[in-house]
């Protein structure tokens, strides 16, 4: 795979230098926010940056049970993992048929879905709310999955139409001669081949969803249906910044997308390099 | 097939949705109740008792109560009014007029007893003659210090415990040159504090009359007083009276900036202070033992009305117009406005409240701040609101991006200043 | 023509040679019912939740909106008052400079550590995820972090220049507004270098190794590798990551809200954080002017990206 090599403009050592640098602009807050998990308000008042001591560890269980973090937590894993595989599904099937067969409307339909990335979401907002309310489906987690799938369906489709027009035409005519019907060509061609792009755009999808905010403050109400990133904002009130217990809840927070992302990126680098070239 | 445990997968999802709780809009002898401060803990517990109280009296009503941080529950009330969604009682500050505006307020008038709120109080929420707010938390811009300091840099404080405008000018030179931030405060988080010793010092310089006229629009900011008090605070500004880290600070940091790390001389915050600095020290509360002392803000030169305060009506409870449990909600607002909860809020939250109350029934551990608070609002004439109550949209939006930040940053000048409030407020 | 072959495929054809029911003779054309199977599901959705909403929004611009029922033509009123509204040009200039010129940078940032990575660095894998961590963070957490990292009293970048000596340059970054909208794209490009990194990585690895062959032959110095060979290839793909983030900028919210909300002064005030304003906080319910802000806002965009597209040309695909 090492068809390039390093260069020589610098020599190996500032390479080196620099790589390192970077790696700590990139990693440094997050280890620092690790830290600061364990380490209670007061003591981070004291010290930002001191190293833990001793670690309390009993932060993340005050956060998952006295501060009903594990609801929040279920209820996001719900919502989202429900929302990305739907809208994964969906947008995978709109962009197989958007790239794979000519009919009238087809630039049209998908520059239409493309367009509403552009939409600014607080203003769609308000109407939003009022639909699902007309369908009582307020203050409702299937409700909220509905207005995730829509919003990441475009994203999915831009990215997925691209992915897919690129499959070569010669798999599926030989599949048609094979006698295969369009939806076991999806099924058994597009879908694995396409695993890369899919794996991107779910792993994109995850990341964003489990982080939305906007809506979940406005479309649940009920406590108990909460959202994690709802939940961490509880200790960002108006009285006092709980700083130790928010990097708690932001490590629960993170914990799951670390995994999906691990799970789908082993995919997708596998996909990605296992590629011949024609 | 891979492709296949997709589709399972969406399926199950599917269906825990199916199966989750159905929308819970509305259920009969249950009222939803939406309050502010999930992390006051005394205000918290105010609020949940009065609640627990009126549900053991009541058997036919019951409460479902959350506690919600303010911004988001402003966010999720201005949706849920518009599309009959609000609940029955929620939590609101009187400088939101679109609401009452918009018809989304039940009057209060006929659930509430006569005479359960003060008469200063009631302007704040009366609005065509009906009262539509019920003022749970009243408040007065006060000027807290700390004692020892002061001493330590040579500030003396007279027996009026009010200051002249030059003997405030010669406090903040002192504390810069003794290393100390004269005064503590952050605008953060928060849309209003930057403003409060330049507003306070207007209000003292131009009297009830004149101040109410520029909070109306009607007096312009090019006023030669006006001007005066700009560059008066202007030149403390200059002189290094606010921290560097003004503009980021936050409010519940600048508390703890004042009586903790790095310390300060002054800290303008109103009568709410209360609220984190009686909590205990590990929870950023004041540290025992702490010098606290308040004074009067500075009399101005050739100022109209040295005596004169802001008082103003924080939170308060307001019901939906449009909500379905009136009856219920109407009792819980009448049993939340009683003498007797009155005096427990003053005891247990320590703040003052537009509920009548009994002082003399008071007590507390903090009676020595509450002899200080009360020594301090006698022989004061008040002024009712905060600039934010009077300023409306742009105006508002100005007042916060310069009065409330720049300006008292040190990022703009006086007169640009003056020409930006102007522009958005004047009333020409 | 560049493309991955998948590593299985269908195997045996029928010896008969006898054509389905359902086969065409033009495999690009299918039936509508089959059609419909595919795009229905995205459609309905998309029209549910997303077109009719919008379109609710655009007609609501037209109008203003007092309460329930006081509804009055306010016909082009709130588009001209938009052409007035200096918070709005403020805004605008604020995204367009983030929208221009930070998706260079986030760009060739992510170009250059996929090379970094794919050089062969020992530790690859390792660098791959650790780049990648800030992509994963939400924006609240991501604003948290960096209001910390630039606080004036004990954050990390004025601790570090004090202890270098450089204690004159140490300010309040977001409180100033010569710097803030600054600070802002650095903390936004720390997010996305990672998610750009990974695209580049996966299109360096789809290109034909013969070329990059040649070029090491050829002992091309890396300068001339880099111009003549890998950005040419690549540039299908750069286009499309540019646009993606320049959409993205576009649309920023979260990060400025929680970080700055529009201040000081309204120097970091975009778009979006002035359309939130206008519906949330100016004291109305009126939607009627945030959703004209969001109808130009939008026309705007879609000029934008059209521009972009011709401009740097060629309208092929992603590549992975």
């Amino acid at each position: 795979m090492n068809t390039i090599s390093l260069p020589r403009l610098f020599g190996r050592g500032s390479l080196a230098a620099i790589i390192a640098l970077y790696t700590f602009y990139t990693l440094a807050p997050f280890v620092w926010l690790a830290t600061m998990s364990v380490r209670t308000t007061g003591e981070i008042s004291l010290d930002h940056y001191a190293w833990p001591k001793p670690f309390h560890w009993e932060q993340f269980r005050k956060a998952w049970i006295d501060s009903d973090f594990a609801i929040y937590f279920w209820n996001s894993a719900t919502v989202v993992i429900g929302a990305v595989a739907v809208v994964t599904l969906i947008g995978a099937a709109a962009a197989h048929c958007l790239a794979r067969f000519r009919f009238p409307g087809n630039r049209l339909i998908y520059g239409v879905l493309f367009s509403s990335i552009i939409f600014p979401p607080q203003i769609t907002l308000i109407s939003l709310y009022q639909i699902l309310v007309d369908y009582n489906l307020c203050d409702n987690l299937f409700g909220l999955a509905l207005v995730y799938i829509s919003l990441q369906l475009p994203l999915t489709v831009y990215l997925l139409e691209g992915f897919f027009a690129r499959i070569p035409q010669d798999l599926f005519d030989a599949a048609k001669i094979d006698g295969y019907g369009d939806l076991e060509i999806f099924w058994r061609i597009v879908l694995p081949v396409g695993m890369p792009a899919i794996a991107t755009t779910v792993i994109l999808n995850f990341i964003q969803l489990w982080n939305e905010f906007l809506f979940a403050v406005v479309l649940i109400t009920d406590p108990s249906k909460r959202t994690l990133p709802i939940g961490i904002r509880a200790f960002m009130g108006d009285h006092f910044q709980d700083i130790g217990m928010i990097a708690t809840g932001v490590m629960i927070s993170v914990i799951p997308v670390i995994v999906i992302y691990m799970f789908f990126s082993e995919k997708l680098i596998r996909g990605m390099t296992s590629g011949a070239v024609k | 097939m891979r492709a296949h445990s997709v589709s399972t997968a969406a399926i199950f999802a599917l269906a825990i949705f199916a199966t989750a709780d159905p929308a819970h809009c509305a259920e009969p002898q249950q009222i939803t109740m939406w309050s502010n401060w999930p992390d006051e803990p005394a205000k918290k517990d105010w609020v949940s008792a009065r609640v627990h109280d009126f549900e053991s009296a009541n058997s036919q009503c019951t409460v479902k109560l959350s506690f919600i941080p303010k911004a988001d529950e402003y966010a999720q009330a201005k949706s849920a009014v518009r599309t009959g969604q609000a609940p029955d009682i929620f939590y609101m500050e009187p400088d939101q007029p679109e609401f009452l505006a918009g018809g989304y307020l039940e009057p209060l008038d006929s659930y509430l007893a006569p005479n359960s709120i003060e008469d200063w109080a009631k302007p704040a929420w009366t609005y065509n003659g009906k009262i539509y707010g019920l003022p749970v938390e009243a408040y007065t811009v006060e000027l807290y210090y700390n004692k020892d300091l002061l001493k330590k840099v040579g500030v003396d404080v007279p027996p009026s415990y009010q200051l002249s405008q030059s003997g405030f000018t010669d406090l903040v030179k002192k504390g810069v040159a003794a290393g100390i931030t004269p005064i503590a405060q952050g605008v953060g988080d928060r849309p209003f504090p930057g403003g409060f010793l330049l507003f306070e010092s207007l209000l003292r310089k131009l009297g009830t009359d004149d101040y109410g006229k520029l909070l109306n629009g009607e007096l312009s900011f090019q006023d030669s007083r006006v001007i005066e008090v700009m560059t008066w605070v202007k030149q403390l500004v200059d002189l290094g009276a606010y921290p560097k880290s003004f503009s980021t600070l936050k409010l519940g940091e600048s508390h703890f900036y004042f009586y903790s790390t790095p310390g300060a001389l002054t800290f303008p915050d109103p009568s709410w202070f209360t609220g984190r600095a009686f909590a205990p020290p590990e929870s950023g509360g004041m540290p025992n033992g702490f010098s606290l002392g308040i004074m009067q803000y500075p009399a101005m030169d050739g100022g109209k009305c040295p005596n004169c305060k802001t008082l103003s009506i924080g939170g308060s409870f307001v019901m939906y117009s449009k909500g379905k449990n009136k009856e219920c909600a109407g009792a819980l607002l009448k049993s939340m406005a009683t003498v007797e909860n009155g005096t427990k809020w003053m005891e247990q939250v320590s703040l003052q409240t537009g509920l009548k109350s009994d002082p003399s029934k008071i007590k507390s551990v903090h009676a020595e701040y509450f002899r200080d608070l009360n020594a301090r609002n006698t022989n004061v004439t008040y002024f009712f609101g905060t600039p934010l109550l009077y300023y409306r949209a742009k105006c508002a939006e100005t007042y916060t991006q310069v009065m409330n930040n720049a300006f008292p940053a040190g990022l703009i000048s006086v007169q640009e200043a003056a020409d930006k409030m102007d522009a958005a407020c004047h009333k020409s | 023509m560049m493309a991955i072959v998948a590593p299985e495929e269908p195997t045996t054809a029928r010896s008969d040679g006898a054509t389905s029911p359902t086969s065409f003779s033009d495999p690009r054309r299918a039936s509508w019912p089959v059609i419909a199977v595919f795009v229905a599901p995205a459609i309905v959705v998309y029209f549910g939740l997303t077109a009719y909403p919008a379109f609710r929004t655009i007609f609501d611009s037209f109008f203003t909106i007092d309460g329930p029922g006081d509804t009055s033509f306010a016909g082009l009123q709130n588009y001209r008052d938009l052409w007035h509204d200096e918070i709005f040009r403020a805004a605008v200039r604020n995204t367009f400079i983030w929208s221009f010129v930070a998706p260079f940078l986030d760009v060739a940032t992510g170009l250059l550590l996929a090379l970094a990575l794919y050089a062969g660095v020992p530790f690859a894998r390792f660098f791959r995820v650790a780049w990648f961590t800030p992509v994963l963070l939400s924006y609240v957490v991501v604003a948290i972090l960096w209001m910390w990292i630039y606080n004036y009293d004990w954050g990390f970048v004025n601790d570090a220049l004090r202890t270098l000596g450089l204690g004159y340059l140490a300010q309040s970054w977001l409180g100033n507004p010569n710097t803030a909208l600054a600070a802002l794209i650095v903390t936004h490009a720390w997010k996305w270098a990672g998610f750009n990194m990974v695209v580049c990585l996966a299109a360096i690895h789809s290109l034909p190794s013969e070329v990059l062959e040649a070029g090491e032959l050829d002992n091309c110095g890396w300068g001339a590798k880099l111009r003549y060979i890998i950005i040419p290839m690549l540039r299908p793909t750069l286009l499309n990551l540019y646009i993606l983030a320049f959409i993205g900028k576009m649309k920023i919210f979260d990060l400025v809200w929680i970080m700055t909300q529009g201040g000081p002064l309204w120097s970091t005030e975009t778009v979006s954080t002035y359309v939130y304003k206008r519906a949330f906080n100016w004291n109305t319910f009126d939607l009627g002017y945030p959703s004209a802000i969001a109808a130009v806002w939008f026309g705007v965009v879609c000029a934008a990206v059209m521009l972009l597209n011709r401009v740097l040309s060629s309208r092929e695909r992603l590549e992975f």
